[in-house]
């Protein structure tokens, strides 16, 4: 198996299995990427493992698309024969909440999944161990999650102290320091800081309108 | 002359402190210079110490994640008295840059009194040494009582625990019983919250020792 077998066979696989799109890049020539329906990642899994020896897979990550009601899942294939990345993204319905697990073919993939149940509430059936793994002492909600507001979270469960010395307040009459305290500072209600406008007349603006 | 034998027991106290080697967060750091040779922490008679029964202060290096908090209550509650706490970086103050993570807690005081911050993000092993000092001014004429403000309060400490930990919370150590053993009973000691602990508590079993 040399390594100029890889590309040949990416293009082979494309016939073999409906909906997926494979992206390349000239200047990451070791990284592909591919789009598949969620139900085709067995199969494709399978072919990479036995037909290329993608037998690495270094992580799983999961990203919320809440706006599309989402979850996207990235699976990150390392092969040491043809020393190629493969990143297979899959998107999974949220609500639903629930996928296949993959642990049969990668068994790092409980981990992985073990993760992204705690992180996200995504539940994988066929995990050997769907427990918590990091967050034991967590019984609120998926901390990963877009829904999840930690400012609020944070500002419900904890308290602040007054801390005021009067080197502070020194720097702060004379203009400097920290002047908003925490429960003002939150990131949705900041205001947008000044800089120059991109929804007007600027020309990358004009180009997408024409 | 107990007033004679108190201030010769507290300067004989502040003279020798034994900081427990348990670090959490990134302040850590500051502290080999502290101890090694360029700043050298034991020419003030502070060095460190391995066990948590053997040390007199309890630094707090950083943020604690409420699952490091969890450890560093056990950790605090079997330190003998008179025992010292000292928190250092700007997160045990307020939470620091981590005030808005639903992991860690943010006001260190909630759980256990704290004899001295020493603020900074991370303060320079200058600050610490001077923060050092400072406690040993404190303990020399009599002021660093925090210890006993744990015993006189504890149904406090116990709330905030409590409402991190969940309902189930229980230590190994009998802090009521240590309090009645130093005469440090207050009104704050017993409460709702050391009701709601009684009611849960079971007795602890020995390790089971297993090769």
């Amino acid at each position: 198996m040399n390594m100029d077998a890889f590309t040949p066979w990416l293009d082979a696989l494309c016939g073999r299995i409906d909906g997926m799109v494979v992206a390349c890049s000239d200047l990451a020539q070791r990284r592909s990427r591919i789009d598949l329906p969620s139900e085709e990642l067995t199969t494709l899994l399978e072919a990479a493992k036995g037909e290329m020896g993608f037998v690495h897979l270094s992580a799983i990550s999961c990203v919320d698309w809440i706006e599309e009601g989402e979850f996207e899942l990235v699976y990150h294939l390392w092969s040491y024969e043809q020393n190629q990345l493969l990143s297979i993204h899959i998107r999974v319905a949220r609500d639903l909440g629930r996928f296949q697990s993959v642990y049969d073919l990668y068994r790092p993939a409980g981990f992985f999944e073990r993760d992204i149940h705690e992180m996200y509430g995504l539940y994988f059936e066929g995990a050997p161990d769907m427990e918590k793994f990091i967050l034991t002492e967590w019984n609120g909600p998926p901390p990963m999650r877009k829904d999840f507001d930690s400012e609020a979270f944070v500002g419900e469960t904890f308290d602040w102290q007054q801390y005021n010395p009067e080197w502070l307040q020194e720097i702060v009459a004379a203009g400097g320091g920290v002047v908003v305290p925490p429960t003002e500072q939150r990131f949705s209600q900041r205001k947008k800081v000044d800089g120059p406008d991109w929804s007007g007349d600027h020309p990358q603006a004009k180009r997408g309108q024409e | 002359m107990s007033r004679v034998f108190d201030e010769l027991t507290n300067f004989a106290r502040a003279r020798s402190l034994f900081i427990l080697h348990y670090c959490t967060g990134c302040g850590a750091i500051e502290l080999p210079p502290v101890m090694t040779s360029r700043f050298d922490m034991e020419r003030l008679g502070v060095s460190p110490m391995v066990t948590p029964r053997q040390a007199d202060i309890l630094l707090v290096t950083g943020y604690v994640s409420i699952k490091t908090l969890k450890r560093v209550m056990l950790t605090y509650e079997q330190m003998g008295s008179p025992k010292y706490v000292i928190g250092i970086c700007s997160c045990t103050v307020n939470g620091g840059m981590y005030w808005q993570s639903y992991a860690t807690a943010k006001r260190l005081d909630e759980y256990m009194p704290v004899d001295l911050y020493i603020a900074g993000c991370m303060p320079r092993p200058e600050a610490v040494i001077s923060g050092l000092r400072e406690l040993m001014k404190k303990i020399e004429q009599g002021e660093a009582n925090s210890w006993k403000e744990y015993y006189r309060n504890y149904d406090y400490y116990l709330g905030n625990q409590q409402h991190l930990f969940g309902d189930q919370w229980q230590t190994p150590v009998d802090v009521i019983g240590e309090a009645e053993h130093y005469g440090l009973v207050g009104d704050g000691t017993r409460g709702e919250h050391t009701a709601l602990l009684e009611q849960v508590q079971h007795p602890l079993k020995p390790l089971e020792m297993r090769l």
